[in-house]
């Protein structure tokens, strides 16, 4: 896929959401759906790597673009990912003593809360692909009820799977589902 | 400097642009725990440690940055960067906050890309791509969370199982989804989170 196109459906989604994986529904959306040039596999290891490095969880659009177009990919990522920082400046130059406005919070609280259930919708499409045996299952199943009740970074939660996943393997006990 | 006299009074000079890069990217890049834990770090370096900003400009660029699109983190760093040095402090800021992880991101990338043929690779991989369907399942619960109270629950449950339902069930694309969530709040009552 041409880099400029790819920068413009990153920058889509980047552009609409107000956090890191907020974006992942629209890049989703317009790579793995309408373009094919992404997997949903692709889209969950993206994830994990970002997750697995230090920096913010926005980098996944990085690790997206390199997925789908190499290095050129990346840098159209990078970009994408940056891009709509550069908006705060007027932000913090000119609007800062609106930005308490009720009507105007309404309408982000909205497009957040929206982005939230977009967000958990777009789980379903990757738990499918990445889930295909009980020992992938229970630790999905196990990483979230973690996540939800402790304070646990998810860089640990993501290196205890690998190792769990990949002694699983070396005993020979995954059975597949289907 | 946008800060006003008032509120600067035993502050530190403005740092030098290298100083600015020095910084973000030292901390932008190298914190482990997501944005919320990098912009701790850099609250206590830059208004207790350094004395470069006040904590009400700190608190204000956090808050701007919650609410500029894209990576929160990155917003925050460009604002905290055009308070200290203008727009050159603001790029200078963004780039030293972005292109270190980027950078490791890719090699991280290649490598994923080079143990496609590793058996043990593979099954490590997987457990770690499962663990990530529960990390984006759980970010959802991360971002309604803190709207998630008083009489606004009933708004965060209307709308996100709209979202949901619209993206999930109908296959409405997201971005529609977003931007009619927009128009819809510009009629809702004020939010009171």
């Amino acid at each position: 896929m041409n880099a400029a196109l790819l920068y413009l459906l990153l920058l889509k989604g980047t552009a609409t959401a107000f956090a890191g994986l907020a974006s992942l529904p629209v890049v989703q959306d317009s790579l793995v759906v309408h373009y094919h040039v992404l997997t949903d596999q692709q889209l969950n290891e993206a994830v994990v790597i970002t997750r697995s490095t230090p920096g913010p969880v926005g980098l996944y659009i990085v690790s997206v673009g390199y997925f789908v177009a190499g290095l050129a990919g990346a840098a159209a990522g990078w970009l994408a990912m940056i891009t709509p920082a550069l908006l705060v400046i007027p932000l913090v130059h000119y609007t800062r003593r609106h930005i308490e406005h009720p009507r105007i919070k309404a309408v982000l609280q909205a497009v957040v809360l929206a982005s939230a259930g977009l967000l958990l919708a777009a789980a379903i499409p990757l738990g499918h692909d990445a889930l295909k045996d009980w020992v992938t299952v229970a630790i999905a199943a196990v990483s979230l009820a973690v996540l939800l009740t402790t304070e646990i970074d998810t860089l640990w939660i993501i290196l205890g799977a690998a190792v769990v996943s990949l002694s699983a393997s070396s005993l020979g006990i995954i059975a597949r589902i289907t | 400097m946008v800060e006003s006299a008032s509120t600067t009074r035993g502050l530190a000079p403005a740092p030098s642009l290298g100083r600015i890069i020095d910084f973000f990217g030292r901390y932008g890049n190298f914190t482990l725990g997501g944005g919320s834990a990098t912009s701790a770090v850099m609250h206590r370096e830059l208004v207790t440690k350094r004395r470069w900003l006040t904590d009400d400009s700190f608190a204000l660029c956090f808050a701007l940055g919650r609410l500029t699109p894209g990576t929160n983190l990155l917003a925050n760093c460009t604002a905290l960067g055009w308070l200290l040095r203008r727009l050159p402090g603001a790029v200078s800021a963004l780039l030293a906050a972005s292109i270190p992880c980027a950078l490791m991101v890719v090699v991280l990338t290649a490598l994923f890309s080079a143990w496609q043929e590793n058996h043990m690779a593979q099954a490590a991989i997987h457990g770690a791509v499962a663990a990530a369907v529960a990390i984006t399942a759980k970010t959802s619960w991360t971002i309604a969370r803190p709207h998630f109270k008083g009489g606004a629950r009933l708004r965060v449950i209307i709308i996100g199982a709209a979202a949901f339902g619209a993206y999930a069930g109908l296959g409405v694309p997201a971005i529609y989804i977003l931007l009619l969530s927009g128009v819809v709040g510009a009629f809702l009552p004020a939010a009171r989170s």
